[in-house]
């Protein structure tokens, strides 16, 4: 259940972010979760609720957009898409990889009311 | 109205681990995160490779949700031991690593493995400053793992296959695993071995010697670190 970290994390990302905009209320967050992060939507949805409660992000909804793996090879430096099931290089055939893109939790936008 | 933010949610975490990783390599310490399953052997696998190691020595850092037992297990054999007790916590935060870095003395320590806690997928997850990771899957958990958590085995430095005295009475089938790691892993060696027996002792022992630093790459990058997004 590390998804409550991560909840704990968005909601300070989210705070500080109201305070920067003067915001009264957070009604709408949008979020890139990195596939390599291993997230469950609905066990981040329902820790973000918990953490969120009595602050002005309380009963926000969250849009999880998942930001897919981009891999790069060590070996031979082919740069490819993936999923969390394989780390094959087509190119040469080991699985010796650098994770470009899908570590990344990124607070993308927030829909408020000022 | 929408405001567009762009900001880096875990960034705090990652400035923490950042910062264990100067520290420990400001001392010439090598950080080994050791991760597995419950019951995988992660205690047993530093019971007896610490005294192994003879005059090179070690501290540990030790995760459990609960009880200090690792810890006085492991106590009498290491330089230092600290227990973090994460009370729930599913795995160790680079923040608890760090609190429990201040109370360590560095000096003279060449290896601090942290003793991650038990469990193949949030540990997995966080950077905790390490220099490397090493994996533990032992055979009564089955030889169908890496493929079930890939991203775990994905990130190894080192895999071991632990309690391999088992594997006739459990009719382990490793070439299953090797095969698996053949798509995910092909850069970390897997070592078979057995706390109880030794066997594989002499094949782990000899890649953890290779680890240390020498005078020239005391500050160079050691591992695959940068697949956490550091540095």
């Amino acid at each position: 259940m590390h998804e409550m970290s991560i909840a704990v994390d968005l909601l300070r990302a989210v705070l500080c972010a109201a305070e920067e905009h003067k915001v009264e209320h957070v009604e709408e967050i949008e979020v890139t979760v990195g596939a390599m992060r291993q997230v469950v939507g609905e066990a981040l949805r329902m820790a973000f609720e918990v953490v969120a409660a009595g602050t002005l992000a309380e009963g926000a909804a969250l849009k999880i957009v998942e930001e897919k793996i981009t891999a790069e090879c060590r070996q031979c430096g082919e740069v490819f898409q993936t999923s969390v099931l394989e780390f094959l290089c087509p190119s040469c055939g080991q699985a010796d990889v650098r994770i470009a893109f899908g570590n990344n939790v990124v607070l993308k936008s927030m829909t408020c009311r000022q | 109205m929408k405001i567009n933010v762009v900001r880096s949610v875990l960034e705090a975490g990652e400035a923490s681990a950042a910062e264990n990783r100067r520290r420990l390599d400001a001392a010439g310490v090598v950080a080994i995160n050791v991760l597995s399953a419950p019951g995988s052997g992660k205690t047993a696998l530093l019971e007896s490779t610490i005294p192994a190691l003879g005059d090179i020595r070690c501290a540990v850092l030790v995760g459990d949700l609960q009880t200090t037992r690792d810890a006085e297990r492991l106590g009498p054999l290491a330089a230092q031991v600290t227990q973090i007790n994460t009370e729930g916590g599913c795995h160790l935060s680079p923040t608890q690593v760090a609190e429990a870095i201040k109370g360590l003395s560095l000096d003279g320590i060449t290896f601090l493995f942290i003793e991650n806690v038990g469990n193949m997928v949030c540990p997995a997850v966080f950077d905790l400053g390490e220099h490397l990771r090493v994996v533990l899957l032992s055979t009564p958990e089955g030889d169908d793992k890496v493929a079930k958590y890939p991203p775990l085995f994905q990130t190894a430095d080192a895999i071991l296959l632990t309690k391999v005295d088992l594997i006739d009475v459990l009719d382990y089938d490793a070439a299953r695993v090797r095969e698996d790691l053949s798509r995910i892993n092909t850069a970390a060696p897997l070592i078979e071995l057995s706390s109880k027996t030794g066997q594989g002792m002499d094949e782990w022992l000899g890649w953890l010697r290779a680890q240390r630093p020498g005078p020239e790459d005391l500050h160079a990058p050691r591992g695959r670190r940068d697949d956490r997004g550091q540095d």
